[in-house]
């Protein structure tokens, strides 16, 4: 099986956050890059098939098919973006399965198109910091990691300034400020709250999030035009995407080829050269098989597509999975725990309301374990945010109270009362025995073997999240809430769709697979730049993080190339 | 400044309509289904005669438009009837809902018909609307007595851990979700702005005037 063309400088696999950026990244230094998607082309605007379509011109109305989804959707169907409207954007269940222990479940929320889920994605944009970095060294869980926010800080500007961030300098240690686009609104009742926590809690914040909707124009798209509809495609391109952003700019240099429909089996590897030098590729379409040579390969297909393309990547040196010679590989997936906070009423502002379908909410960035000396203690690991946001009922109350007739219409044709929901972000600690490995006998469609997940929260994470509750209550009660109740939806891991930390960097090669610089520690021409790469979780949204990771990883293997280390 | 590509395009024509629809609904489409995803398009130009029901029967189609229109009538601006809700109601039986569910609807409304038999010896159709309106105020009430549901799980069935939702809060939550996204709903009845361009945290109410209608 030897690769039979003119090999490309690189090959990307996969083209959503980390795909997008690769490509990006590697086309600008002038490196002839192959990207590969596993799902369909979209092109930007015209695809965007929903975006236009009014209520009354969605065929149920958003409310979509119950039946349909319960056959053919039923993971993906929970998702918060999922509809009717967005549907085409998330993978069909029934057409791709995977394997979870009944008692085990896993929400695997895939996109699988060009742009993958960047099309989909909250948006939210975040800095790690130390506190971060460290976590592992400090509370010894997972293994340290091989940077520190010094190493990262040059490469998450970098990448905020071509991704469009806005949001608002708060000047704290453990939420670096970057550089934004100015933050969008907080709204009457969020400010009364505001003022209400950080009165009652000094040291806590409230802010709007920093999220990659342009609230001005930027690097020639247009800014957002508060629909509030993200998930259907954005012709405006007031959201950072793959299809709005990166591969626009790698195809600019004229060294970008796109294959879509073409699934990744395997990396070959040349154990004669101690390289890989190319992906075995299946058609999603024809189902034939076709191999592509490149001098860097770079996987960018999702954490646990990721895993499962090298593991499935068998050779005599690695007879579990290239690049496995840790054992880590597939191991210490990560998510964050969520789907728990609290909710109330803000009294008054009755004569109040907002202009606009703003696309984002608002943070409390952590406060737990930040290592001041005056803390509360309390009985867990690392900490947690909390994400917001309040709004005025709107028209659906009516179907929650009594009442009929001109009185009720009469009724819903005004607001109802300011109603603010937190929900907390909890950090996942590392655990060898959350993992996905291949099912020997079950395979897919294009006969990979089926992944089997393997994950569940600790007790750490379930004591982060009665804390979230707890806390949010408090918050809200003291910032003069009404009607205040927490609220958990009990998430399986997979829910947040923050999933990470299958192959992850570190300093040894015995306990990761990456080093510092995203390179496989077995095969140096190797790259893995996705969610896969991280070694603890954090608990903010991670997608700026894997964003900047790329980009310095993409940096790093051009210069060994040119050096002739590769 | 960035203008809307395709201009200011808030209505399609029917030829996109139905290239959107076959690829939002995956592709390969037949064409009572495509014709099916457009009723949503096309109620409005559509005239009641020449539109056939697929879940109900006519006397149950006029049956849900009457109901609809004592929950949300027409006052200064048009009711549920003229908003198609009825028409929307049977879609949504036809299409979204699983076959049990949809029973358990058609025998709710079997049950309005024999609760207005008892009470004043007619068919629901039948009576005085003072009475019916009298007959859906003491469904309303009995409904709202039992514990409050989440919405959007009001349509679904009773299962082991939860009872089944009364049908008297399916039938309203149904009118009220194919009213206000219905166009009478959302751009007379509501306020709507398909591309707002701006948001602003803090207006007075009387700027925008009424409830968003998304």
């Amino acid at each position: 099986m030897t690769p039979h063309d003119e090999p490309y400088d690189a090959i990307v696999v996969g083209s959503g956050i980390t795909g997008g950026w690769a490509a990006k990244e590697l086309c600008e230094k002038g490196l002839k890059t192959l990207v590969l998607e596993r799902g369909r082309h979209v092109e930007h605007g015209r695809d965007y098939v929903t975006e236009w379509l009014q209520p009354w011109q969605l065929p149920h109305r958003g409310r979509g098919e119950q039946e349909l989804y319960d056959r053919d959707y039923p993971i993906q169907s929970k998702n918060y973006a999922f509809g009717e409207a967005t549907r085409h954007f998330f993978v069909n269940d029934r057409e791709h399965p995977y394997i979870t222990a009944e008692d085990q479940p896993f929400r695997w929320i895939r996109g699988y198109q060009l742009g993958g889920r960047s099309l989909i994605w909250g948006r939210l944009c975040w800095r790690w910091s130390d506190l971060d970095f460290e976590a592992n060294l400090r509370d010894g869980h997972g293994v340290d990691w091989p940077i520190r926010y010094k190493d990262l800080a040059p490469w998450y500007a970098h990448v905020e300034r071509f991704v469009g961030v806005s949001g608002e300098r708060l000047g704290l240690a453990h939420l670096p400020d970057g550089d934004f686009l100015p933050p969008w609104e907080m709204n009457c009742a969020e400010h009364v709250v505001r003022r209400g926590i950080e009165r009652a809690f000094p040291g806590r914040h409230m802010t709007i999030t920093r999220v990659a909707n342009l609230t001005e124009p930027h690097n020639g798209r247009g800014r957002c035009q508060a629909r509030n509809q993200c998930a259907r495609g954005c012709s405006y391109g007031g959201y950072f995407s793959s299809l709005s952003a990166t591969l626009p700019a790698a195809q600019k240099t004229g060294n970008l080829t796109i294959v879509t429909d073409a699934i990744v089996h395997s990396v070959i590897y040349d154990e004669r050269k101690d390289r890989a030098v190319g992906v075995h590729v299946i058609d999603r379409n024809t189902k034939q098989t076709l191999d592509y040579a490149g001098r860097l390969i770079f996987l960018c297909a999702s954490s646990l597509g990721t895993a499962q393309i090298l593991l499935n990547s068998k050779t005599p040196r690695f007879p579990t999975g290239l690049a496995n010679s840790s054992g880590e590989l597939g191991h210490n997936l990560m998510d964050h725990i969520s789907k728990a906070g609290a909710s109330g009423t803000v009294p008054g502002l009755e004569d109040k309301y907002v202009y606009g379908r703003r696309p984002t909410g608002t943070y409390i960035p952590r406060f737990r374990n930040l290592g001041g000396n005056r803390e509360a203690k309390v009985a867990f690991l690392r900490g947690y945010g909390i994400q917001g946001g309040a709004a005025r009922a709107g028209w659906s109350r009516g179907a929650e109270i009594r009442g009929l007739g001109a009185e009720l219409k009469q009724q819903l044709r005004e607001p109802g009362p300011w109603q603010l929901t937190l929900q907390g972000y909890g950090e996942c600690l590392p655990r060898h025995e959350n993992y996905v490995d291949l099912d020997s006998e079950r395979k897919d469609e294009w006969g990979i073997p089926l992944l089997r997940v393997h994950c569940a929260w600790s007790d750490n994470e379930r004591a982060i999240l009665e804390d979230v509750k707890t806390q949010s209550a408090e918050m809200l009660d003291a910032a003069g809430c009404k009607d205040v109740e927490t609220y958990d939806h009990d998430g399986p891991p997979g829910f947040s769709v923050h999933e990470m930390g299958t192959a992850r960097m570190g300093r040894d090669p015995k306990t990761s697979v990456l080093n510092a610089h995203n390179q496989t520690h077995d095969v140096p021409n190797l790259f893995v730049t996705d969610g896969a790469c991280m070694a603890s979780s954090s608990c903010v949204n991670p997608s700026l993080t894997y964003m900047a990771l790329t980009a310095r990883a993409v940096d790093h293997a051009v210069s060994e190339l040119k050096r002739r280390n590769l | 400044m960035t203008r809307n590509p395709r201009g200011a395009q808030e209505t399609i024509d029917r030829r996109e309509a139905l290239r959107r629809a076959a690829l939002l609904l995956g592709g390969a489409l037949a064409a009572p289904t495509v014709a099916g995803v457009l009723a949503g398009c096309q109620a409005a130009r559509v005239p009641d005669g020449a539109w056939a029901p697929r879940a109900l029967s006519r006397a149950q189609v006029e049956l849900v438009a009457a109901m609809a229109e004592h929950i949300l009538p027409e006052t200064d601006t048009p009711g549920a009837r003229a908003a198609g809700v009825h028409r929307f109601i049977d879609a949504m039986l036809a299409e979204s809902f699983p076959p049990s569910e949809r029973e358990r609807f058609l025998a709710g409304l079997a049950e309005v018909d024999a609760r207005a038999g008892r009470t004043s010896g007619h068919r629901f159709l039948q009576c005085a609307p003072a009475d019916q309106r009298a007959l859906l105020e003491v469904l309303d009430r009995e409904a709202f007595a039992s514990p409050p549901v989440p919405l959007s799980t009001t349509w679904r069935g009773g299962t082991s851990d939860e009872p089944a939702v009364p049908f008297f809060r399916t039938m309203k939550e149904l009118t009220l979700v194919g009213y206000y996204t219905s166009e009478i709903g959302a751009t007379r009845e509501l306020h709507h702005a398909p591309v707002p361009g701006r948001y602003d945290g803090c207006v007075p109410l009387a700027q925008v005037g009424r409830t968003w209608a998304v």
